[in-house]
């Protein structure tokens, strides 16, 4: 008998999930969630499976999508990036979902998009990236280089700063970031030597690379901070750092310890926002700069909304996995949360989960959400037109709102245009 | 709707009304919020020289109401009368998210009739605007106040952006202030602001003074300025050649400060090399334990730092194993509090000892006659400690605040020595010279040096080597402890602290030569300096360290023992 029992309990499990799921086929619909949660990415990613899971729910609440409560299955990437497209492929294939909310690292991006353009699925990707990217079957809500990089230059321009040291770890979006920036810097009359980090140059004498690039992980920033210093000695200066991870810490630390202050030389970060601050000394931070496209200080009613119910939420919900004590809103959070509200408003538009039909409503340019950050538009190359900010980080890793940006459109190919641009005035 | 008509204003102005107090030098407060009202509340030209007379004021609340005023933080509040009245709005939010206003004349909150405080949200409120010229007027305003800050480093600061702005209206506002200044390093600073602009002068004469002013100070901050002098064909011939001259011995000064700079960084990294190796040093160097659990035992330091520096703060709860354990805080403030790094490195070092020698007990005393064994099992104990460190502090890093006499530099003829560095410099001195008494003028190193020489032997001779062995295991792990509370002022401490310099830890020890702890002072004083060097020559860190790497690697065929191969008797 007891030989048996595991086969009973086997065969009544089926059977039960059977009834389970016929009863819900009727009227739940199945979304993709495709996030690392486990290895080292983790730490970031979490925290979008869990905002994802609150609009599902707050959907859900008011009734679901086009009657159809909402059911995520959510899949586990391991910071792996192959297995990303096999998860993709199998969210695609046998969950038959209609829409994917997932990915951060750009390198997962590129993996999952050729198993979405074979297989025709909708992916909403929410971090800032470098762009120079468009496939059909992604939809960015992400910051593209210009509704982060170049709006934060504009205003450092604007407060009279005249020279720029780019910094960066060793990888695709700093680099290509900071390219961007080095044309974009050129372009607006600030002379090649008073762009910092040094430049290399290819066979065919281009300009490769700009910046200083670092290994991640990297610990030792006496050498580069010393360089800062020096750049930084006739004052109107800033670093415009793309370091990404936990090397931040160091540098940071090197800085204050150099005497760099913020009124001296502001560092403007690219990759930190209120998540990543809660592990950072934010003593040491103070007074520098970031610019996001939502910061959870904002004041608007959407975003005082959306805070009140995110924490009741958290207070009440029980997922396994999600911390509840200390946590914080940024960015990418949001901009995941807006990628659902935005795919729910084309699918009630297109009146039908079916993805192409949904893409042609999101194509349109005209769905659009008042999200936390401000109203999101979908444009008809599959960036987003959102509001952006510069802020000023305060000691408890919140920051102060120091400009706005009202509606910037997001640019997929920056680098080709700006080349042109260079060209045609001979530089 | 302004409290002056702006004729009536723009008459006092040009009569000079106004202008006699204020060029009287600092005024009162309540004279300084009255002038700052009128600034607000003005349009057009006759606010630029106000801004322009509320610079001289040198005082703080004008600096902090105009810093406001550029981030758009000032607003006009309109009185049920048809009176405006600039406000800013308090920091502290209720719960409904809104806040008090201050009132900018007075300094007080703002009332209603009935004395009872209004409460604002900001987007009910207009804000005072303001265009990009206006915030250049007004941040070049704040910066001639911030040049009678009492912070140095403030009035420093303000004396670079001053000379770098090429307004000749600057001078006398820094030339007034050189006659007060006492702190030797914005003297020069300011003496070099007042070069930089005497430089764009059209007097050859001036220029020529101002050129030979900028080498004497060796000013750094002047490169660019001169570099664009001496591009500029159509200057005065002589005045060139000055700035050329001074161009060349600022340039000579900057080759020498890079010079002792990248000596003084080699040797600090060198000094964060030797402090994390040296344990290992002793681990694997004389007891031949292949330890890669050495990297969490710098984490166990890094986090006894952490922790004692919370029960000098407002102490912890930590979620061990399920139950919320929690140690309370001291509540220490002041010097007493930024002491707790004092008492974080002995801690540090019996925290990890504490480890070593459960370690030890636990696991090594079965495997000194297996090294590979002991490979694998300290490998696994790695494992386990990460996620025994994720458990009990999660999975994020924590935060370690430096003390503030860690932060900061103090800087010999611009070369910067920041306090941190100098810090770890002596560390390793401290505890290499420890380290080699212990060894060479204890009992116990003795026994030490004779058990890691050859431990039947000795075990003859009545030492108990088991003893002895737990003893040097857990001083090791102690070491790597102290390693752990420096690191934990310049880096990150997570759980996956200990991967960074592992690696590293092996490097040192073989490159000095398994088994001598001079061996591992030459190599780490080496290996940092090299790669210090190579990153200024080269100009990227990853190049640098790649041809660190490769240098190791035919260094190592060239001579496999190490820079101090031991030559030992012994037969196994």
């Amino acid at each position: 008998m007891i030989k048996k029992l595991p086969k009973l309990l086997g065969v009544g499990a089926l059977a039960l999930s059977a009834l389970v799921g016929s009863a819900r086929a009727e009227d739940t619909v199945k979304v993709g969630v495709l996030h690392s949660l486990s290895g080292t990415m983790a730490i970031s990613e979490t925290s979008l499976r869990d905002v994802l899971l609150f609009a599902f729910d707050q959907i859900n609440a008011q009734g679901g999508v086009l009657g159809h409560k909402i059911e995520p299955v959510v899949v586990d990437g391991a910071s792996n990036w192959p297995l990303f497209a096999e998860k993709a492929k199998e969210l695609l294939e046998q969950d038959k979902v209609p829409v994917v909310f997932g990915c951060w690292t750009s390198v997962s991006r590129k993996s999952v998009l050729p198993v979405f353009e074979k297989d025709n699925g909708l992916l909403f990707y929410p971090v800032q990236f470098e762009g120079e990217e468009l496939s059909k079957d992604i939809f960015y809500t992400a910051e593209a280089v210009n509704q982060q990089a170049i709006p934060a230059v504009d205003y450092l321009l604007a407060q009279g700063v005249k020279k720029f040291y780019l910094i960066g770890t060793d990888y695709v979006y700093p680099q290509t970031t900071n390219l961007i920036l080095y044309k974009y810097l050129l372009l607006h009359g600030v002379p090649i030597q008073n762009i910092g980090g040094g430049l290399r140059k290819g066979s065919d004498g281009k300009v490769m690379s700009a910046g200083k690039y670092v290994p991640f992980g990297y610990t030792d920033f006496q050498q580069i901070v010393a360089d800062i210093k020096q750049f930084a000695a006739s004052g109107d200066a800033c670093v415009i750092n793309t370091i990404n991870g936990d090397s931040n810490v160091p540098f940071f630390k090197q800085i204050v310890a150099a005497g760099l202050s913020p009124s001296d030389c502001p560092v403007v970060s690219f990759s930190l926002a209120e998540d990543e601050l809660r592990s950072m000394p934010t003593r040491n931070l103070v007074g520098e700069l970031g610019c996001w496209t939502y910061f959870q200080s904002l004041k608007t009613p959407e975003n005082k909304a959306f805070l009140k119910s995110w924490n009741a939420w958290l207070a009440t919900e029980n997922y396994p996995g999600v911390v509840k004590e200390h946590r914080v809103v940024d960015s990418p959070m949001v901009l995941s949360y807006d990628g659902v509200y935005l795919w729910k408003a084309a699918v009630e538009k297109a009146g039908s989960f079916d993805v192409d039909k949904v893409r042609k409503v999101l194509e349109s340019g005209t769905i659009s959400f008042d999200g936390p950050g401000g109203k999101i538009t979908v444009q008809g190359d599959h960036y987003t037109t959102k509001n952006v900010y510069i802020g000023e980080t305060k000691a408890d890793g919140q920051f102060r709102i120091l400009k706005t940006f009202d509606q910037v459109a997001g640019a997929p190919f920056i680098l080709k245009g700006l080349g042109v641009q260079l060209a045609a005035k001979g530089m | 709707m302004n409290p002056l008509p702006r004729p009536i204003l723009f008459l006092l102005l040009t009569l000079g009304l106004l202008t006699p107090r204020l060029l009287a030098g600092p005024g009162t407060e309540a004279e300084v919020r009255h002038d700052l009202v009128l600034t607000l509340l003005s349009h057009g030209p006759e606010r630029h020289e106000l801004l322009h007379q509320l610079a001289r004021s040198g005082s703080k609340v004008a600096a902090s109401v105009l810093t406001s005023w550029t981030r758009g933080e000032i607003y006009a509040y309109r009185t049920p009368g048809g009176k405006t009245i600039p406000v800013t709005l308090e920091e502290q939010e209720d719960a409904k998210g809104l806040a008090r206003a201050i009132r900018i004349d007075t300094g007080a909150v703002l009332v209603d009739a009935k004395g009872k405080a209004l409460k604002f949200d900001d987007s009910t409120l207009d804000t005072i605007d303001t265009d990009m010229r206006l915030r250049m007027d007004i941040q070049q305003a704040i910066d001639v106040l911030s040049l009678a800050s009492p912070v140095p480093d403030e009035r420093r600061s303000a004396a670079v952006k001053l000379g770098n702005s090429g307004k000749m209206a600057y001078l006398p506002y820094l030339e007034e202030r050189l006659t007060e200044e006492k702190i030797a390093d914005v003297r020069r600073t300011i003496e070099e602001a007042i070069a930089t602009l005497k430089l764009g002068s059209s007097d050859p004469s001036v220029q020529i003074k101002a050129a030979r002013n900028l080498a004497r100070l060796n000013a750094l901050g002047a490169v660019d300025v001169l570099t664009q002098f001496v591009a500029n064909k159509s200057a005065d011939p002589d005045a060139l050649a000055a700035a050329r001259i001074a161009l060349r011995s600022i340039q000579e000064h900057i080759s020498l400060v890079n010079f002792f700079g990248t000596l003084f960084r080699g040797v600090s990294l060198g000094s964060i090399l030797l402090v994390v190796s040296l344990g290992l040093a002793i681990t694997f160097g004389l007891m031949g334990v292949i330890n890669m659990a050495h990297g969490e035992m710098i984490a166990v330091g890094a986090y006894t730092a952490y922790l004692v520096e919370n029960i000098f703060g407002s102490g912890i709860t930590l979620p061990f194993f399920g139950f919320g354990l929690h140690v309370p805080g001291l509540h220490a403030t002041g010097s007493f509090y930024e002491s707790n790094f004092i008492f974080a490195i002995p801690a540090s070092f019996v925290t990890a000892a504490i480890a070593g020698l459960v370690l030890e007990r636990l696991v090594i005393r079965f495997l000194y006659r297996r090294p590979l064994e002991s490979l694998l099992a300290t490998w696994g104990v790695s494992l386990v400690m990460q996620q025994g460190f994720r458990m009990v502090f999660g999975a994020n890093n924590v935060q370690v605040d430096s003390p503030s006499w860690l932060l900061g530099h103090f800087s010999i003829d611009d070369v910067m020595f920041g306090y941190n560095r100098v810090f770890v410099v002596g560390f390793a001195i401290a505890i290499v010279l420890g380290t080699w008494l212990l060894l060479t003028k204890t009992p116990l190193g003795l026994l030490i040096r004779s058990v890691m020489q050859n431990r039947r032997m000795a075990s003859c001779m009545g030492v108990r080597t088991d003893w002895v062995n737990m003893l040097t295991f857990a001083f090791g792990s102690g070491l790597a402890g102290l390693a752990g509370a420096f690191l934990s002022q310049i880096g990150n401490v997570g759980p996956s602290m200990g991967q960074t310099y592992i690696v590293d830890s092996f490097m040192v020890v073989v490159v000095g030569g398994v088994g001598s702890i001079v061996g591992t002072v030459y190599a780490s004083l080496g290996m940092g300096s090299a790669d210090q060097v190579l990153q200024q020559v080269l100009g990227s860190p990853v190049l640098g360290k790649i041809i660190v790497l490769c240098f190791i690697i035919l260094f190592l065929q060239w001579k496999p023992g190490g820079l101090f191969a031991t030559r030992s008797r012994n037969l196994d």
